[in-house]
C-alpha cells in the first residue's frame, strides 16, 4: 500500500522533483532486497546510450574487489553444487559415531544418525541452488511480462499496480507454509508457491522502470516504424528493463533459498533430497541444535554465504551501472 | 527526534497500552492457592510442553498437551500401572454382573474443587451424554457395545450392552474422564462446550490434583493445587502450582530445563539426547516404558500386496536391528514381530522370533510371487522424527533387496488424510498406546475396523478375535488372542516393529515421580504430579 | 480541508480492498486446497457417519459460495467465526496474542529506526569510505541471516551460559506492576533484536543511498554555497527529505515482519499470532487461520494508513 508516497503507481514519468519521493519509488522495496534496486532515471541514461553500456558496467564492476569476490562465492557455490558427487560420497546409511564434533575424518562433523554433515551440506547446495533459480526464473518471467504489459497497455496497468500492491501486502511467509502444508512438501511445490508470491516484487521494480521507458522518444520513433507491439516489446523494451532484472533474479534467488530453508526448518521442506533448511529441521528435531553446534554452524554459513554473495554482487552491479552513486561530497 | 522513529515508537506505544490491560496486580493476600491443604507447600513445578492446549474439554481434545492439563481436573475411573495392567483410580472395583451389565464401583472420598462430591450420577451422567451428544474423541469408539448408562447408587455405575464384551468395562474405564455434572449440564451439548471459562471464583472446577486457574495462550497454564486428593500418597498435592509453559522448539525447551527456568519436559527427549542429559548436572532422566507400538502395514488392496509372499519379501527387506540401534539409539524393545507386545505382559509369547532381515530371501521371494514391478510408495508421517529417519534408512535397507521404496513423507494432516483414504501401498506409523489387545485386534483385523490399514478379510482371524472379545476371563483370552497373532504374523497382516521406551528429562531437585506408561501418561500423570516433591 | 477528505476517503477504501483481497485469497486456498478438516477436528479413527455429523456442524457441508457468502456476511458484523478444535471465537483465541504480536515488531521497529538512522547517516557522510563499506556489509550480513540459528545461539550464550535473558515466554509470573514491565523488556530483548537485525539493513541501505541522493539535489548545494556547514544541511536538510521514504519503508515492512515473525517466535517461544497461524495450520482449524490473516492485513492496512495520513498533513504534494 503506501500508494502516495510510491509516485510509480501514478505519475511515473514525470523526473521527480523531490528526491525523497524518488527513492519511494525505487527504494521503498520491503523486506530483504530493499537494498540494491537501481534508480529509474540513471536505468534511463544507460539505456538510451545503447549496448556499449553492457561493457561499461562490467569494466566498473571488475574495479569493485568486494563485488568480484561475491561473484567468486557464488561461482563456488554453483561449483560444490555441480561437482557433489566429486566431493563426497551421498549422505545416507548410517555411521557409528553419533553426533560427532568435526575431526580430520568429519570435516563438519556427524549427524545423529553418524552421517557426515559435510556431505549433507555440499549435496544440500544442489537443491538449495534448485529451489532458488527455479524460484527466481519462474517469478522473474511472470514478474516481469505482467509488469512490461501493464507498461504496455495502459488499461491494463491500473490493475497491474493494485493486483501487485494487493500481493504485497499479504503476510506471505504464513501463506507459503499453509500452501506447503496442504499440498505436500515437495521440491517443485515450494519453488512454486516461492515464485507465486515473488513475482509482485519483480513486477513493482520493473513496472517503474518500463513505465519509464515507453514514454521515452525512441519509443515513439519505434511505433511509427512498426505496428508490431511484440517487436517493439521484444526488440526494444526488454533489453531496456533487462539490467533491472538482473538484479532482481539474483536477489529474488537468495531471498529464495531463505524462504526454502524457513520453510524446511517448520518441516516443510523435501524430504526425499538433501538441502541446507533440511539439515538444520533434522538437528531441530533431534533437539541438537545448542548442544551439536556443528549441525546448526555449517548450513547456517552456507546459506549466508549464498546470500550475502548475491547481495553485494548486486548492489556492486548496480553501482557499475550508476555512475552517479559513485562517492560525491 | 525524526518522524520515523516517532512514527515506530507511536507503534510501540499503542501496543504498550494495549499491553497495560494484561498487567497483573499483585494478588489480595497470600496463600492464595495454599487453601488449608495439608502438604509442605513447596514452589511452583514448571512443566514444558510443546504445544498449547487446544481443548479444555476432555471429552473432546486429544492432543497431548490437552490429556496432560485436563488429566489433572477430570478424573480417570482406572489407571494403568508400569505392566500394563488396569488399577483402581476413582473406580475401586469394576467388571460384569452379567452377560449385558457392566458396572464401575467407585471411591466415596472424592470431591470437585467447589465442595460438591463426587458421585456416581457425575460418572453416568458423563458416559450417557458422550453417548447422546458424540463428542468426537476416543471415548466413543470404545463404547460400541454400549446401549445407556445408569447411576444406580452413590457409587455405583452400571453399563447396560447390547451384546456381551469382555472388553468394554475396562476400556471404557480408562479412556473415559469424568468431568463435574453441575457444571457441563447447563451449557449444553458435551460436543459443543469449550470448557474455556473459569468459574466466578477465578479456576476452573477440578477433582484435582490440580485446577486451571490462568490460561495464557501460546505462553503459560497455571493450575493451583486442590485441598484434597486422596489418591495422593500425603492426600493432598505437594507442589502449591503447576505451570504448564509451551516451548513450540525442543532446543529452547531442553535450554530452559539447563537454565532451570523449567522442572520437567513433559514430552520424550529425542533419543540422541538422552546420554547427554543422563550426564548432566543438576538433570535427571527417567525412563517410561511406551504402551504402543511402531508398526508397518501392507495395502493388501494393492493386487501385489494382496500376496503373501511380496509381504513377506517385504518384511524381510527391513533391518529393524538397525533402527532400533541408531534411529532409536537402542531405546526400543523387540516386539517379535507379534502384535501382542511384551509390556502385555499377560498376553505376550516369550518366544517371538521376529522377521529376519534377508535382502536375498527378500529377492526370491519377490521373484516367486513373479512380480516384477518392486517399486512401492512408503507413506509416514513427515514430522515425526522418528518415523521419518526410520524412512529414510528402510529405503536403502530395501534397495539391497532390489525393492524400491518410494518415500512419500507428508506434513500430519495430509498424511492422517492419506491413510484414512488408503492412499498407500506401505504404511509406516506408530501408536501411543495399545492398552487392550482385543479392542486393538477387533479395530484393526476385522472388516471395516477403523484402523484396519491392511484391509485384511480373513474369516479364520476374524472367528478368533471374536472369539476372545466373548471370554469375560483374561486367562481364557490368552490362548485366542496368541492363536490369533499367530496368524497375523504368519501371513504377515500387521508387521509390528517395536516398543519404543521414552525418557523423560526433569531437574534432580525434584523427585517422588510415578511412572506409568506411554507419553501420555509417563511422569506428568496425576498421581504422579501429586507426590512430586522437592523435599529429600 | 476537502483535499485531505477525499484522499482519506480513497486511502480507506483501498484498506477495505485490500482486506477484502486477504480474506478471499485465504478462503479460497483453504477450501480448494486438498486437506480434509474433519480429520482435524475428530480422532482419525472416526466413523463415515461421525465424520458427516462433523462436517455439518462446522457448516462445510455447504457449497462454497455458500459458505463464502456467510463468512464474508458474519465478518462485516466482526464476526470471525468460532475455533473448529477448540470450539471459542476465533477473536478470543487470536486477540490475546495480537498485543504480542505488536510489541515484537514495534519493538523491531524502534530499534531499526533507532539504530539504522545514525548508521545510515554516517555510511551517507561518507560514501565510498572504507567506514560506507563497513556499515552496508554488517547491514547486508544481517539480512543474509538464518533467525533459528541466530536464535539458538543468541539463547545459548547470552540465556543458558551467562544468565543474562530468560528462555522463553514474554514475560515472568509472579511479578508485579514496575517489576512486571522490567520483565516484558527482559524477554523482549533478544526476539526484538533478532527481528531488528534482518531488517536494518534495508533501512540503513535506503536511507543511505537516498540521502545520497538528496545531497546532491540543488537545494543542498544551495544550502552549502549559502555557507550553512555540511553536518546542518546533512542531518537537517537532506536526512528530513530522505527519511520520508525511509519512514515508508517501516510501513510496508510491518507486514512482512508481522507474518515474517513466525521463526522468531517459534524459536524464542514468544507467544504471537504468527505462531498462532503455525499451529492453526497443523490442526487444519479454518477459521482461526482466515482470521488470523484477517487481522494482519488490517494490522498492515491501518499502519499504511497511518503513515499515508502523515503524509498527507506534512507534504500537501501526495494529495493528488
Amino acid at each position: 500500500m503506501a500508494a502516495p508516497t510510491r509516485p510509480s503507481a501514478q505519475q511515473p514519468s514525470e523526473p521527480s522533483v523531490d528526491p525523497a519521493a524518488e527513492g519511494a519509488t525505487v527504494e521503498g522495496v520491503p523486506g530483504a532486497q530493499a537494498a540494491a534496486v537501481p534508480g529509474a532515471p540513471a536505468d534511463v541514461e544507460q539505456v538510451a546510450a545503447g549496448g556499449s553500456a553492457a561493457r561499461d558496467t562490467w569494466r566498473a564492476f571488475r574495479r569493485q574487489p568486494l563485488g568480484v569476490l561475491s561473484l567468486g562465492v557464488l561461482g563456488v557455490l554453483v561449483a560444490v553444487a555441480v561437482l557433489a558427487p566429486v566431493l563426497a560420497d551421498y549422505p545416507s546409511g548410517t555411521g557409528s559415531s553419533v553426533l560427532a564434533p568435526p575431526s580430520a575424518q568429519h570435516w563438519f562433523g556427524t549427524d545423529n544418525l553418524g552421517r557426515d554433515v559435510f556431505a549433507q551440506v555440499v549435496w544440500g547446495s544442489r537443491s538449495s541452488l534448485l529451489v532458488a533459480a527455479g524460484a527466481s526464473a519462474l517469478a522473474i518471467v511472470l514478474g516481469t511480462a505482467v509488469a512490461v504489459a501493464g507498461a504496455w497497455w495502459p488499461r491494463l496497468d491500473a490493475l497491474v499496480g493494485l493486483v501487485v500492491d494487493l500481493v504485497l501486502s499479504l503476510p506471505v511467509l504464513p501463506l507459503m507454509i499453509l500452501v506447503a502444508a496442504l499440498v505436500g512438501p515437495r521440491t517443485t511445490t515450494i519453488v512454486l508457491v516461492i515464485a507465486a508470491f515473488s513475482w509482485p516484487e519483480v513486477t513493482r521494480v520493473v513496472r517503474s522502470l518500463a513505465l519509464t521507458v515507453v514514454r521515452l522518444p525512441y519509443m515513439d520513433a519505434a511505433r511509427l516504424l512498426t505496428p508490431s507491439a511484440t517487436w517493439i516489446i521484444t526488440r526494444h523494451l526488454l533489453p531496456a528493463v533487462t539490467p533491472v532484472v538482473v538484479v532482481s533474479v539474483v536477489l529474488t534467488a537468495s531471498r529464495a533459498v531463505l524462504s526454502a530453508a524457513g520453510l524446511a526448518f517448520l518441516g516443510l521442506g523435501d524430504p526425499r533430497s538433501w538441502s541446507w533448511g533440511r539439515v538444520l529441521f533434522e538437528a531441530q528435531q533431534a533437539g541438537a541444535m545448542s548442544s551439536a553446534w556443528w549441525l546448526t554452524l555449517f548450513p547456517s554459513l552456507a546459506i549466508l554465504a549464498l546470500v550475502l554473495a548475491a547481495t553485494l554482487a548486486s548492489i556492486a552491479f548496480n553501482d557499475a551501472r550508476d555512475p552517479r552513486s559513485r562517492v560525491r561530497r | 527526534m525524526s518522524r520515523g522513529s516517532r512514527a515506530a515508537a507511536a507503534v510501540v506505544a499503542a501496543a504498550a497500552l494495549a499491553l497495560t490491560a494484561c498487567a497483573p496486580s499483585a494478588p489480595e493476600g497470600e496463600g492464595s492457592g495454599d487453601g488449608g491443604a495439608t502438604g509442605s507447600g513447596v514452589g511452583p513445578l514448571v512443566v514444558a510442553t510443546t504445544t498449547d492446549v487446544v481443548n479444555f474439554n476432555p471429552l473432546i481434545g486429544n492432543s497431548r498437551t490437552d490429556s496432560w492439563v485436563t488429566d489433572l481436573m477430570y478424573p480417570r475411573l482406572l489407571h494403568i500401572n508400569e505392566d500394563g495392567e488396569k488399577e483402581a483410580a476413582l473406580a475401586t472395583d469394576w467388571g460384569y454382573s452379567d452377560d449385558l451389565t457392566g458396572y464401575f464401583e467407585i471411591r466415596d472420598d472424592m470431591s470437585w474443587s467447589d465442595g460438591e462430591p463426587i458421585t456416581a450420577e457425575d460418572v453416568a451422567w458423563t458416559l450417557q451424554s458422550v453417548l447422546d451428544d458424540q463428542p468426537a474423541g476416543t471415548l466413543l469408539g470404545q463404547m460400541g457395545a454400549v446401549e445407556s448408562v445408569e447411576a444406580v447408587s452413590d457409587t455405583r455405575v452400571e453399563l447396560h450392552l447390547s451384546e456381551p464384551d469382555a472388553v468394554v468395562v475396562p476400556e471404557v474405564g480408562f479412556w473415559a474422564v469424568v468431568v463435574p455434572q453441575h457444571v457441563f449440564e447447563p451449557e449444553g451439548s458435551l460436543a459443543d462446550f469449550a470448557n474455556d471459562a473459569p468459574q466466578a471464583d477465578g479456576s476452573w472446577v477440578s477433582a484435582g490434583p490440580y485446577a486451571l486457574t490462568e490460561v495464557q495462550r501460546g505462553q503459560s497454564y497455571t493450575m493451583e493445587r486442590v485441598e484434597d486428593y486422596p489418591l495422593a500418597d500425603d492426600g493432598a498435592p505437594n507442589a502449591s502450582e503447576v505451570v504448564f509453559r509451551v516451548y513450540p522448539d525442543v532446543n529452547t525447551e531442553l535450554l530452559a530445563l539447563e537454565s532451570g527456568e523449567v522442572d520437567l519436559v513433559a514430552n520424550a527427549l529425542p533419543p540422541s539426547q538422552v546420554e547427554r542429559l543422563q550426564s548432566a548436572d543438576g538433570i535427571e532422566v527417567a525412563e517410561v516404558p511406551g504402551l504402543g507400538y511402531a508398526h508397518l502395514v501392507y495395502n493388501m488392496d494393492e493386487p501385489r500386496l494382496a500376496q503373501v509372499d511380496v509381504r513377506r519379501a517385504l518384511a524381510a527387506a527391513v533391518d529393524y536391528d538397525t533402527i532400533r540401534e541408531v534411529v532409536l539409539q537402542g531405546q526400543a524393545v523387540s516386539a517379535g514381530s507379534n502384535p501382542l507386545i511384551p509390556v502385555l505382559s499377560q498376553f505376550a509369547p516369550e518366544d517371538a522370533e521376529e522377521y529376519a532381515f534377508d535382502p536375498q530371501a527378500a529377492r526370491d521371494l519377490m521373484a516367486s510371487a513373479g512380480v516384477d514391478d518392486t517399486s512401492f510408495r512408503l507413506l509416514y508421517n513427515l514430522t515425526d522424527p522418528v518415523m521419518a529417519q526410520a524412512a529414510q534408512l528402510m529405503e536403502e535397507q530395501a534397495a539391497e533387496a532390489g525393492i524400491t521404496l518410494e518415500l512419500d513423507g507428508r506434513e500430519r494432516n495430509a498424511y492422517l488424510a492419506a491413510t484414512d483414504a488408503g492412499d498407500y501401498d506401505v504404511y509406516l506409523g506408530n501408536f501411543a498406546i495399545m492398552d487392550d489387545p482385543v479392542t486393538n485386534f477387533r479395530l484393526s483385523y476385522l472388516p471395516g475396523g477403523v484402523i484396519n490399514y491392511t484391509h485384511v478379510d480373513d474369516p479364520d482371524l476374524t472367528a478368533l478375535v471374536e472369539e476372545a472379545g466373548r471370554q469375560l476371563e483374561v486367562a481364557d483370552q490368552v490362548p485366542v488372542m496368541q492363536e490369533a497373532a499367530e496368524i497375523v504374523k504368519d501371513q504377515v497382516y500387521d508387521n509390528i516393529m517395536y516398543t519404543q521406551n521414552l525418557y523423560i528429562a526433569h531437574s534432580d531437585e525434584w523427585s517422588g515421580f510415578v511412572v506409568q506408561p506411554s507419553e501420555l501418561l509417563s511422569v506428568v500423570n496425576p498421581v504422579s504430579l501429586a507426590n512430586a516433591t522437592t523435599a529429600g | 480541508m476537502p483535499a485531505l477528505a477525499s484522499f482519506t476517503l480513497r486511502r480507506l477504501a483501498r484498506g477495505l480492498v485490500t482486506v477484502w483481497f486477504a480474506v478471499t485469497v485465504t478462503f479460497l486456498l483453504l477450501r480448494l486446497l486438498p486437506g480434509d478438516p474433519a480429520l482435524a477436528i475428530a480422532s482419525p479413527t472416526m466413523t463415515e457417519e461421525t465424520r458427516a455429523a462433523v462436517l455439518e456442524r462446522y457448516g462445510l457441508a455447504d457449497p462454497l459460495v455458500v459458505q463464502y457468502g456467510r463468512y464474508l456476511l458474519a465478518l462485516v458484523q466482526g464476526d470471525l467465526g468460532t475455533s473448529f478444535t477448540q470450539g471459542q471465537p476465533v477473536s478470543s483465541v487470536l486477540l490475546e496474542r495480537l498485543p504480542w504480536t505488536l510489541l515484537l515488531t514495534g519493538a523491531a521497529l524502534v530499534v531499526t529506526v533507532l539504530v539504522g538512522i545514525p548508521l545510515g547517516v554516517l555510511a551517507a557522510a561518507r560514501a565510498g569510505s572504507g567506514l560506507d563499506r563497513l556499515v552496508q556489509g554488517l547491514g547486508v550480513t544481517g539480512q543474509s541471516l538464518f533467525v533459528p540459528s541466530v536464535g539458538v545461539l543468541l539463547l545459548y550464550v547470552l540465556g543458558l551460559q551467562l544468565g543474562w535473558f530468560p528462555i522463553g515466554g514474554a514475560y515472568d509470573r509472579d511479578v508485579y506492576g514496575g517489576e512486571w514491565y522490567l520483565s516484558v523488556l527482559r524477554h523482549l530483548a533478544l526476539p526484538a533484536l533478532s527481528l531488528a537485525l534482518v531488517q536494518l539493513g534495508a533501512y540503513v541501505i535506503t536511507l543511505r543511498s537516498t540521502l545520497i541522493e538528496a545531497l546532491g539535489e540543488d537545494y543542498c548545494a544551495l544550502a552549502r554555497a549559502g555557507g550553512i556547514p555540511y553536518r546542518r544541511v546533512l542531518w537537517k536538510h537532506a536526512l528530513r527529505n530522505a527519511l520520508l521514504p525511509t519512514t515508508t519503508l517501516v510501513g510496508l515492512q510491518l507486514g512482512f515482519l508481522v507474518g515474517g515473525a513466525v521463526l522468531t517466535e517459534t524459536v524464542y517461544a514468544y507467544p504471537g499470532v504468527g505462531r498462532g497461524i503455525y499451529e492453526a495450520v497443523t490442526q487444519l482449524d479454518f477459521p482461526v487461520l482466515q482470521g488470523a490473516f484477517v487481522l494482519l492485513a488490517v494490522t498492515v492496512v491501518v499502519a499504511n494508513l497511518l503513515t499515508d495520513l502523515v503524509y498527507g498533513l506534512l507534504d500537501p504534494r501526495v494529495r493528488t
